[in-house]
């Protein structure tokens, strides 16, 4: 097997249109479906979501992932 | 660079809560007609309208009801049916649109007409969801409250003239200007004037904290009677403030273990209660043939299912109890520890900067060569080293001008040596005087007696022969004693760690009234130390962030404390901002309360769902019952989360 150093990176995403909380487990599902993402956690009082993915991920991929289950992703920090 | 205020906005904002609210009244103008004429039909058998219009009317009322001020519900619900992605509005979706179908079909008379039940459900779900909202907010008002603390304004001096800018146009090494009553805008250092700042908003800490020339300030704090420049030293997202807000918002989207079922119910929810509806359904009509009726069980069962209690329970209790610790300044990192918290048996406090102000004073020399001359030689070693007893060398010296030291070494967690001129000096604890063999024989009952004060004794030693002693303290914090005793009879074994030996360590400990101690400890063994104490029971450590990061990592709850301006975001599950003891018992008794919160909150919403859809199965309840009952149990949940205030800390 070879290893890779991989080097993990944190996003930030601040989402949109979440109101129950099947939404913010939805997402969480469907962020973790993208590959390179290790962790993903949302948080509906908050509405944002922390997700910890390696660097190959593009903001991109997590805007559409949210998009995908019908939310938007105001800002990625 | 954009301020930190633009980086947060509301947890819950005003406008989710106008929207619910526009639709709420909207949907009632409509259903209440609808409700009227219902009622009227079904309890007192009169017919307002007679038929078919009605049924034309229920179903040209009942339309914008359902597709209008529905339709981000529907939209939303329908999506998730197409995308597999199940969502809460997936269920009300479903329930609203069958059961406004079969007011179309009943034109043929296929099925009885319950196309005024879909306008009351939704009807009712809006007014379920606008008091939910206004509830999520009231959860986070203390965290609102602290996203917007921070100053908009700023006086500055530009050159001599004072200008007003906007907070994001101060610059780090900006002198700004607070007169009394105003927000100092940003962390600084005061270079002119004195104050009392009251910094309660940010630290928790009540009593006004005096600031003179060299000070440090946070930011967001108010200034109370006297003018004071302030060089900004951090501005934007490096400020004090900011690194609270940063914790207290990452907190939210971390877990607590106990809602891990509630999570993996929630993720399965919505298609499981699908099923079940439909399964009811079918059967209800197999076995009794009356479809209406079948559809009625159905819908009912539909609308009953709430995903939303459950998974509210955790994140509103978590919510409700990090804000009133923010109020306080408990800080509470990571979800986790309130419930690891109930656990904790032992709690093991650092000496250093916990227990004790962390500023230690020499109180007491004894010398064989001078008094001056032991502080002249001391002084210019110490002055080499950034040691906490090593400034008390300093300060107490108070030199001019240091002798010149050479091949100057730290022992760590010993002492020092070096140079001066031809004379190799030592300086250290008994421990390395034993080692280097200096003979203390004169100095014992000296150093004994410091110790049973409570002092540590620091000997010098010139050409390994020792010349001196001197007694340095650090004076126990006030509250330290009245911590520790509520710790005591809330049945926890509290234990200090220091560097300190055994007799001195001891004098400090029977102070402030811990029975156990681990003495001689060096910094990077008490996370060991710890370690080993796990074998009895969980562990919380309280010490300084800093020093202390391996132990807090080590113990079960790590609670870092604050020192003054600085707040360690790494280390510490449970941070505190003010450094008093007293935060710890607070902090405590706030995880406690805010985990028997979680745990009513998932209980209730487990029992409402257990209880409600086997009934709505068994067909005992009206869709709209169901309705009310499914908007009353996300209801319940969030207002209990709220009565967490009660609770006094």
């Amino acid at each position: 097997m070879i290893c890779k150093e991989v080097k993990m990176k944190k996003v930030k995403l601040t989402i949109e249109g979440m109101h129950c909380a099947s939404c913010a487990s939805n997402i969480e599902r469907s962020l973790k479906k993208v590959s390179g993402v290790k962790e993903a956690s949302v948080s509906l009082m908050m509405k944002k979501g922390n997700v910890e993915c390696d660097d190959s991920v593009s903001d991109d991929d997590l805007k559409k992932a949210v998009a995908r289950v019908g939310y938007k992703v105001a800002r990625v920090e | 660079m954009t301020s930190q205020h633009e980086h947060h906005e509301s947890p819950v904002e005003d406008s989710e809560i106008t929207s619910w609210k526009t639709k709420l009244l909207w949907s009632w103008i409509f259903t209440i007609p609808i409700a009227v004429l219902m009622l009227l039909e079904r309890f007192f058998d009169i017919l307002v309208i007679q038929p078919p219009f009605n049924s034309i009317f229920i179903l040209a009322v009942g339309f914008p009801v359902v597709f209008i001020f529905g339709w981000d519900t529907i939209k939303s619900g329908v999506r998730g049916l197409f995308t597999f992605y199940f969502n809460m509005d997936s269920l009300i979706a479903l329930g609203t649109v069958i059961a406004y179908l079969t007011g179309i079909f009943a034109f043929f008379g296929v099925v009885l007409d319950y196309s005024g039940v879909a306008a009351m459900i939704m009807a009712f779900f809006t007014t379920g969801k606008y008091v939910e909202a206004k509830a999520r907010g009231r959860a986070s008002q203390e965290i609102r409250k602290l996203l917007e603390l921070g100053a908009k304004k700023a006086r500055v001096l530009r050159g001599n003239k004072e200008i007003e800018v906007e907070i994001s146009d101060v610059k780090v090494g900006d002198t700004m200007i607070i007169k009394p009553g105003e927000k100092i805008p940003t962390d600084g250092i005061v270079v002119k004037g004195e104050s009392a700042v009251d910094e309660s908003m940010v630290t928790g800490e009540s009593i006004p904290s005096d600031k003179k020339v060299k000070s440090l300030v946070i930011g967001a704090t108010i200034n109370q009677d006297g003018v004071l420049y302030v060089k900004a030293t951090k501005i934007g997202s490096d400020t004090f403030l900011a690194h609270i807000i940063e914790l207290v918002e990452s907190a939210q989207s971390t877990k607590v273990p106990i809602q891990k079922l509630a999570d993996k119910i929630t993720g399965v929810f919505v298609p499981v209660i699908l099923v079940i509806a439909v399964l009811t359904f079918l059967n209800w009509w197999i076995f009794t043939g009356d479809l209406s009726r079948s559809l009625g069980v159905g819908i009912a069962v539909l609308v009953i299912a709430c995903p939303c209690a459950l998974g509210l329970a955790t994140p509103t209790a978590l919510m409700v109890g990090s804000g009133m610790g923010a109020k306080r300044g408990i800080l509470i990192r990571k979800g986790e520890a309130i419930q690891t918290m109930k656990e904790v048996k032992i709690v093991v406090f650092d000496k250093t900067g916990t227990i004790t102000k962390g500023k230690p004073e020499v109180r007491d020399i004894y010398s064989k060569v001078g008094e001056k001359y032991l502080l002249e030689i001391a002084a210019s070693l110490e002055k080499l080293s950034e040691h906490p007893l090593s400034k008390a060398v300093v300060a107490k010296a108070g030199l001019k001008k240091y002798r010149e030291v050479k091949g100057f070494k730290i022992l760590r967690g010993r002492g020092l040596e070096g140079n001066i001129g031809n004379k190799k000096i030592t300086i250290g604890n008994t421990r390395l005087m034993e080692e280097k063999k200096i003979s203390l024989n004169e100095f014992k009952a000296m150093i004994k007696k410091f110790e049973e004060k409570g002092f540590t004794a620091i000997v010098v030693a010139e050409n390994e022969k020792a010349i001196g002693v001197i007694g340095i303290a650090d004076a126990v914090k006030e509250d330290s004693v009245s911590a520790i005793k509520e710790l005591n009879r809330g049945g926890f074994k509290s234990v200090m760690i220091t560097g300190d030996n055994e007799v001195t360590a001891r004098a400090i400990a029977s102070q402030v009234g811990i029975d156990e101690v681990i003495a001689n400890v060096l910094p990077e063994d008490k996370a060991r130390k710890v370690e080993e104490l796990q074998k009895e029971g969980m562990v919380a450590f309280v010490g300084d962030g800093i020093n202390d990061a391996p132990a807090l990592k080590q113990s079960n709850v790590g609670i870092a404390m604050g020192t003054g301006t600085d707040i360690a975001i790494e280390a510490g599950d449970i941070v505190l901002a003010k450094g008093s003891l007293v935060g710890v018992v607070q902090a405590i008794n706030l995880s406690k309360a805010t985990f028997r919160k979680i745990k009513q909150n998932l209980f209730w919403a487990f029992a409402y769902n257990v209880v409600a859809i086997p009934l709505a199965i068994a067909g005992v309840l009206h869709p709209v019952i169901a309705e009310i009952a499914m908007a009353l149990s996300s209801v319940t949940v969030v207002t209990n989360a709220n009565l967490l205030r009660r609770k006094k800390i």
